[in-house]
């Protein structure tokens, strides 16, 4: 052991450990900035998360390329980590190592591996970014990911030099043939330099490394350490639901929202932190992908510049003036373009929650500063005065079980087994009626016993929520859980998978806890059961998952069990989980596409390029986005929900039980 | 009311901020020019400085009173319907479509608060009678001249418009094309009715948007309602539901718009509404 290259590294230690913590720190007040959020519970969830998304790579898997790609350089750093250390003993004295690990045949083998993958994944990702150029990367900062490429490069290849160069010289504390590949490379090494690069090698490794370290938080490369941090503290269930305004607080707590920076959580501001601009959300994003201003990258992207830039203003003092968001950060184009289907949520590998961004940042719009698409005013004035979106008076709520016998729980009366929880649109809607009447149909056809609310049913305020009117939305909440609670209902099914997020999801909030079940998860079980009989058809269906449903609640198998049993399924591209929008969600239902192409008709053409003749919806704002797309696009398709088809599957078995009585 | 007028709500309120009370009399300002009446009022200010500066909460006055506290950089409380003095001043204001009272604050020794008219009990109080006119002279900045009226057109499409129009003969998908709604223009002119249309058709780039009937467009209650080749989404008969009677015309007998419509003509509207319209010219 020598004196100068410990001192050396000393001080070296000591100037990047001081660097880095200057940056870091303030990251971590800027964190602490952040308005409260409750993301402590659910310990196994978070913990299940981090193993699944951070080292099993699950989002990332789901692109075949960049996730191997990737999960190649991130699997090799975790088995390089402790030769950090070995390199800094190495520096010290080049006789030592670490103890144990350093002797280990084996883990010279793994290094050898993994170095050699992650060169391969930094190769790998060079070919993404310049031969095949995703569209996802518009918009991200391209230069300053290739100058972290290369780093990543530095380090490894100084690694196999250092190495080879301690094999050259018997260094190694481990058989040789246990390294084959820093073996090889000692081979081609000139004996009378090797003491040269060994000592080149290992100061050039741990000097990249250090540098590298330093660079990180001052780069969007960040997320090497935050990822796992975001995604520990990401939703872990009940991803549909949005976290409620405490009306109750002292007035000046009550977070209207996201005016300024300020007002984020510490949750938002590590959100905006992780972002590494890989794009995969713009990628799927249903308003980015039919041309409309919002891309849920750059969204993020201009928010955590607005973090950085007002941050610290906020932190040096409290009566700092703040730049607005919006239209600072992001224009009110963008913010009232998101659907809030969730596409971008589900396939973010560090754990961004893009929804609740855009929902602050509208509640602030809403609430505080009056600005939202006017004519959406009609509906959330509709919703608080008439009860349901469309001003419709509510004595006709029952209207569409006119001669179908259901009955409509009346105030004192013993509650039935299941409340079928009708929604407005199948409510009012002449197409999404549809589904309600043969829900209610089949139903009493397999010897349900259920009742309806009639009149007594109201809005659950879910458009207005997605909208920022969170005043209207708890209001009807408050209503309607005190109707269900006063009803002594303990199950509810909904045909709408709106309803069905906001009451099975979020009315827990407001005391209201009910088992919640979609109507096709309901009937699905009744085919099971046997208590309904079937007979498939000729139809070619192709199913659309509804965002709230698939995305948002996971029900993906009972809506195709009932596509199964009525006709010959087809699916789209984009299904299950992956869905992409009709269009309708985040109150996009009440505002005028003005923007791009409009989602609808692009989601019928998917549809229409399998080859289906029916395209079977779960949802009735589906119904009628998609029956819209299909008038518009032309498509030969015909639009029904799942009950329909149901029916028409039972009825058909009905006929040829008939007939092979009378044959 | 324009702004300047001393509405009794108007006040009702400024009267809890002092005795001394000056009208400023704004309407001999022609033409309305918003920003040459805030520059104005913003000298007016400075000269009096008053505890608050009051408007009346319609159209213009929020107008101009948004860009004087912009110049200034004094807080604006819009729509107020009470108002306390104190620092901060406290005012309840109407939002949402007058559906929620919101409390707000204003820190600053000169708030500006409108007062929209007719939605509070006004209160007997000292009028200022003795009207004592004090010419004010100041210059206007030729910027501040740059918006202003400079003529008054009335809306295309006859006149009548579709929110006061007993009569409106509304077009959808079925037209078919812009030049489609010749025959629906035709017919609304011989009834004295205004044109309205579906959402599908301001979409198409067929008609402005401000002819859309439903719920994100216009809402509209005619004494007749005639809808061709509309089939009567919910959100197109948002708009119309209160007319007294609809009339639908449609290729589609199982249209939704037949749930709703007190008499409907089945067939093609390209042959239907000329017919309709040659009727009604010949019985003239």
């Amino acid at each position: 052991m020598s004196v100068a290259p410990a001192l050396a590294l000393g001080v070296v230690l000591v100037v990047a450990v001081a660097l880095f913590s200057r940056r870091a720190i303030l990251l971590y007040r800027l964190v602490r900035l952040g308005k409260p959020a409750k993301r402590f519970d659910d310990l196994p969830g978070r913990v299940r998360a981090e193993a699944v998304v951070v080292i099993g790579q699950s989002k990332l898997l789901q692109r075949l390329l960049p996730g191997l790609m990737h999960a190649a350089i991130f699997w090799g750093f975790m088995v390089l980590l402790p030769t950090i250390l070995i390199a800094m003993i190495g520096i010290v004295d080049p006789h030592s190592t670490l103890p144990w690990l350093g002797e280990q045949g084996l883990y010279a083998l793994l290094v050898d591996i993994f170095a050699f993958l992650v060169l391969a994944g930094v190769i790998a990702a060079f070919v993404i970014r310049k031969v095949q150029r995703p569209a996802r990367f518009a918009g991200s900062h391209l230069g300053e990911a290739d100058v972290i490429l290369l780093w990543i490069a530095g380090i490894v290849v100084t690694l196999f030099v250092w190495h080879a160069s301690r094999i050259a010289l018997n260094l190694n504390e481990y058989p040789a043939a246990w390294a084959p590949i820093s073996d090889l490379l000692a081979g081609s090494l000139d004996g009378a330099l090797s003491p040269a690069i060994e000592r080149v090698a290992v100061w050039a490794h741990v000097m990249l490394i250090l540098s590298f370290l330093v660079y990180l938080p001052y780069s969007k490369h960040l997320h090497i350490f935050l990822a796992a941090v975001n995604v520990f503290f990401g939703r872990t269930k009940s991803r549909g639901r949005l976290e409620p305004v405490d009306f109750e607080a002292p007035s000046e707590e009550v977070r209207f929202g996201s005016a300024t920076v300020a007002d984020m959580t510490w949750k938002q501001t590590v959100d905006v932190m992780s972002c590494t601009e890989c794009g995969r959300c713009q990628d799927v994003c249903p308003a980015y992908n039919t041309g409309k201003e919002l891309s849920p990258k750059l969204l993020i992207m201009a928010l955590r510049d607005q973090v950085l830039a007002d941050g610290p203003k906020a932190l040096a003092s409290k009566t700092a003036k703040l730049e607005p968001l919006v239209p600072n950060a992001v224009t009110d184009n963008v913010v009232w373009d998101c659907v809030t289907c969730g596409a971008c949520v589900r396939e973010c590998p560090v754990g961004i929650e893009h929804i609740d961004h855009i929902v602050d940042l509208r509640r602030n719009l809403v609430m505080v500063e009056s600005r939202f698409p006017e004519e959406a005013g009609s509906m959330l004035r509709d919703i608080d005065r008439a009860s349901n979106p469309w001003g419709r008076a509510q004595g006709d709520r029952a209207q569409w079980a006119k001669g179908l016998e259901v009955r409509v729980l009346q105030p004192g009366e013993a509650p039935p087994d299941v409340l079928f929880w009708v929604g407005c649109a199948p409510s009012f809607d002449e197409r999404a009626k549809k589904s309600a009447i043969s829900t209610a149909q089949l139903l009493k056809e397999a010897g349900v016993d259920f009742a309806i609310l009639g009149p007594r049913e109201a809005c659950t305020g879910d458009p207005a929520r997605r909208m920022g009117d969170e005043y209207t939305f708890q209001k009807q909440a408050q209503q309607n859980v005190a109707t269900l609670n006063e009803a002594k209902v303990t199950k509810i099914i909904t045909t709408c998978p709106h309803c069905f997020n906001t009451i099975g999801s979020e009315y827990a909030d407001f005391g209201g806890r009910y088992e919640v079940v979609h109507h096709t998860e309901f009937l699905a079980g009744l085919v099971r059961e046997g208590r309904l009989k079937t007979l498939a058809g000729e139809r070619k269906i192709t199913y659309h998952d509804s965002c709230y449903l698939a995305r948002h609640n996971d029900v993906i198998d009972e809506p195709r069990e009932l596509v199964a049993v009525s006709g010959q399924a087809v699916e789209m591209p984009r299904n299950r989980q992956r869905t992409f929008c009709c269009g309708a969600g985040g109150a996009r239902m009440f505002m005028e596409e003005k923007r791009g192409r409009p989602i609808n008709e692009e989601r019928v053409r998917e549809a229409a390029g399998t080859g289906a003749d029916t395209l079977a919806v779960a949802c009735p704002f589906c119904t009628v986005m998609l029956d819209d797309g299909v008038r518009e696009t032309g498509a030969k398709l015909q639009v029904i929900d799942l009950a329909s088809l149901l029916s028409e599957a039972v009825e058909r078995r009905k006929q040829s039980d008939q007939a092979s009585v009378r044959s | 009311m324009e702004p300047g007028d001393a509405s009794m709500e108007v006040l009702t309120l400024a009267r809890k901020f002092g005795t001394d009370l000056r009208s400023v009399q704004m309407n001999a300002m022609q033409p309305y020019s918003p920003d040459a009446i805030a520059s104005l009022l913003a000298m007016v200010a400075d000269d009096l400085q008053p505890s608050a500066v009051f408007a009346a909460g319609t159209e213009r006055g929020n107008e101009v009173m948004a860009r004087l506290a912009a110049r200034s950089d004094l807080p604006f409380a819009a729509n107020c319907v009470a108002a306390e003095p104190g620092d901060p001043t406290s005012v309840s204001r109407l939002r949402w479509g007058d559906s929620l009272l919101e409390v707000a604050l204003l820190h600053s020794s000169r708030p500006i608060i409108t007062v929209p008219p007719h939605t509070f009990p006004i209160e007997e109080g000292a009028h200022p009678t003795e009207v004592d006119i004090t010419p004010f002279i100041g210059r206007i900045d030729d910027q501040d001249k740059l918006v202003r009226v400079d003529e008054h057109v009335a809306a295309a499409g006859g006149g009548v418009s579709l929110t006061e129009a007993k009569v409106v003969v509304s077009g959808g998908r079925g037209v078919g094309s812009k030049e489609g709604f010749a025959i629906i223009e035709e017919l609304a002119g011989l009834l004295g009715g205004a044109v309205g249309c579906s959402r599908v058709v301001t979409s198409a780039g067929w008609r402005p948007h401000r002819d859309q009937v439903g719920q994100t467009g216009t809402k509209i209650a005619p004494d007749i309602y005639i809808a061709c080749g509309i089939s009567g989404a919910t959100q197109h008969m948002a708009g119309c539901r209160n007319s007294k009677r609809i009339l639908a015309i449609n290729a589609d007998a199982e249209a939704p718009i037949m749930a709703s419509a007190d008499y409907a003509v089945i067939g093609d509207l390209k042959e239907i509404v000329p017919a309709i319209s040659a009727e009604i010219r010949k019985s003239r």
